[in-house]
């Protein structure tokens, strides 16, 4: 055996707990939002950086704030706004939505920690 | 030997690659809109196709059972409160009888805590649109009209397809029970459909079968008061879960909340709970009985769960204090940092 093998080796040995935990691992926190608005196909956005996103539905335009690695409506034309009350979602699984607006919003993660939420 | 090196090294990043395999995820999600929110399908290990034609035909039922159950838009459900409200004997179909024999059935067993058929009170409170109501309660003296009525599905005969009433306050709003209904139905479809591994999560009330793979599913209860999860359980085989909460419909008077789980009793939205969480297999069974035991409060939930067959429980009081059975405990797992004033019951049998 080569030193070379010797350290292909180490390098693999020392590696393989990395990936186990990595790629094995579901506590991953989220990471992304997913958006439905009615009938159109689902869209993602990153939770960083700080930013609003405006989304259009047949009411007319929600707005989505996403700040500090949350979101939430930060507006909707709703009447009841049942949607801006609920609040900051701040946990893979969590979602909120505006159902007048048909639009809903969730928190995903790569790896998601829970597959649902009850609520 | 530098054979052997290389084999071994070939060994090693293999495995790796299959733990990048392994952690793929091969869960088909779907959602769409329904009975008033959103149903989310968490199907494992199904191929594609057969995915999303499962879950367009879930839809089309869902669908279906939200225009036939509706309380106030106009459809077999309405049709038939206004002969109930007429005291006029009608035929119901297949479908709805079944729906509303299990709709009294579990009234019953809750005492009529759970009580499917004051439609005429959630209508008065204005919980019977899809806008809620701004800075108006009902009068109080129309309450206790209603309430001093006093309906109740003892009043209600159903004989094979005929269903007759003698109380003309009696409607039937089965928004605490349809929905389980519905995702019994569509857990049974899947079935059929040789699909063991799901979750059917109507928004936020869910039943889990099978599991994920080689782990069980795992369920994240939210805190009522805050955002963020308050606990965890996990599920393999088959269970529903299924919470009712004063934050999910409500309204604001004065700085008081007004919330829609109204106390047939007196007429006004319970006092005394925020929130409680059932599991059973059943998921029916469990939204009626998230009902029933939200009305029941602190002092009254743990006879009425003895009652209705309930065997885990966690009720949380408008003081943030947990209340639960030690089956319940033993089997949800706290987040770090929760420090909740937790009460232990007697057990459940």
């Amino acid at each position: 055996m080569t030193r070379a093998d010797r350290i292909l080796i180490l390098v693999i040995v020392c590696t393989l707990p990395f990936l186990y935990v990595h790629l094995w691992s579901v506590s991953e926190p989220a990471d992304f939002i997913v958006v439905h608005s009615g009938n159109h196909n689902p869209f993602t956005a990153t939770l960083h950086p700080d930013r609003m996103l405006h989304v259009a539905g047949p009411l007319g335009e929600s707005v989505i704030e996403i700040r500090d690695g949350r979101a939430r409506f930060f507006s909707s034309p709703c009447k009841s706004q049942v949607c801006v009350h609920s609040g900051w979602l701040s946990s893979t699984g969590e979602f909120s939505a505006c159902l007048p607006n048909r639009i809903s919003l969730s928190l995903s993660a790569q790896h998601r920690h829970y597959d649902a939420i009850n609520f | 030997m530098k054979k052997q090196c290389i084999r071994v090294a070939c060994l090693l990043l293999s495995l790796s690659i299959s733990a990048c395999d392994q952690n793929k995820d091969r869960v088909f999600h779907d959602q769409f809109f329904s009975f008033g929110t959103l149903i989310d399908v968490s199907l494992y290990g199904v191929e594609q196709q057969l995915a999303e034609s499962i879950c367009r035909k879930i839809e089309a039922d869902f669908m279906d059972m939200h225009v036939r159950w509706h309380a106030w838009q106009p459809g077999p459900l309405v049709s038939l409160n206004n002969h109930l409200a007429n005291l006029e004997a009608t035929t119901i179909t297949p479908s709805l009888l079944q729906l509303l024999k299990e709709a009294n059935r579990l009234s019953r067993l809750s005492s009529g805590l759970f009580n499917p058929v004051i439609g005429n009170l959630v209508e008065l409170w204005g919980f019977h649109d899809n806008a809620l109501p701004v800075g108006m309660l009902p009068d109080s003296v129309a309450i206790k009209e209603l309430v001093d009525l006093h309906p109740t599905v003892e009043d209600v005969t159903i004989n094979d397809n005929i269903i007759s009433n003698q109380n003309p306050s009696v409607s039937y709003d089965l928004g605490g029970f349809a929905k389980g209904y519905a995702i019994d139905r569509a857990i049974e479809r899947l079935r059929e459909s040789g699909i063991h591994n799901a979750i059917i999560n109507a928004g936020g009330d869910l039943r889990a079968i099978g599991q994920h793979g080689e782990r069980p599913w795992r369920i994240g209860i939210r805190d009522p008061r805050q955002s963020g999860i308050l606990a965890s359980l996990e599920i393999s085989g088959d269970a529903s879960v299924f919470t009712s909460g004063d934050y999910e419909r409500f309204f604001e008077v004065d700085g008081k909340r007004y919330h829609h789980i109204i106390d047939p009793r007196t007429g006004y939205p319970a006092n005394n709970t925020a929130s409680v969480t059932v599991i059973h297999s059943d998921a029916a069974t469990a939204d009626a009985a998230a009902t029933a035991l939200f009305v029941a409060g602190p002092d009254g939930w743990l006879s009425t769960a003895q009652n209705m067959g309930i065997q885990y429980v966690m009720l949380i009081d408008t003081h943030g204090n947990i209340h639960m059975n030690p089956a319940m405990r033993s089997r949800i797992h706290f987040e770090s940092g929760m420090q909740a004033n937790i009460i232990l019951s007697a057990p459940l049998q």
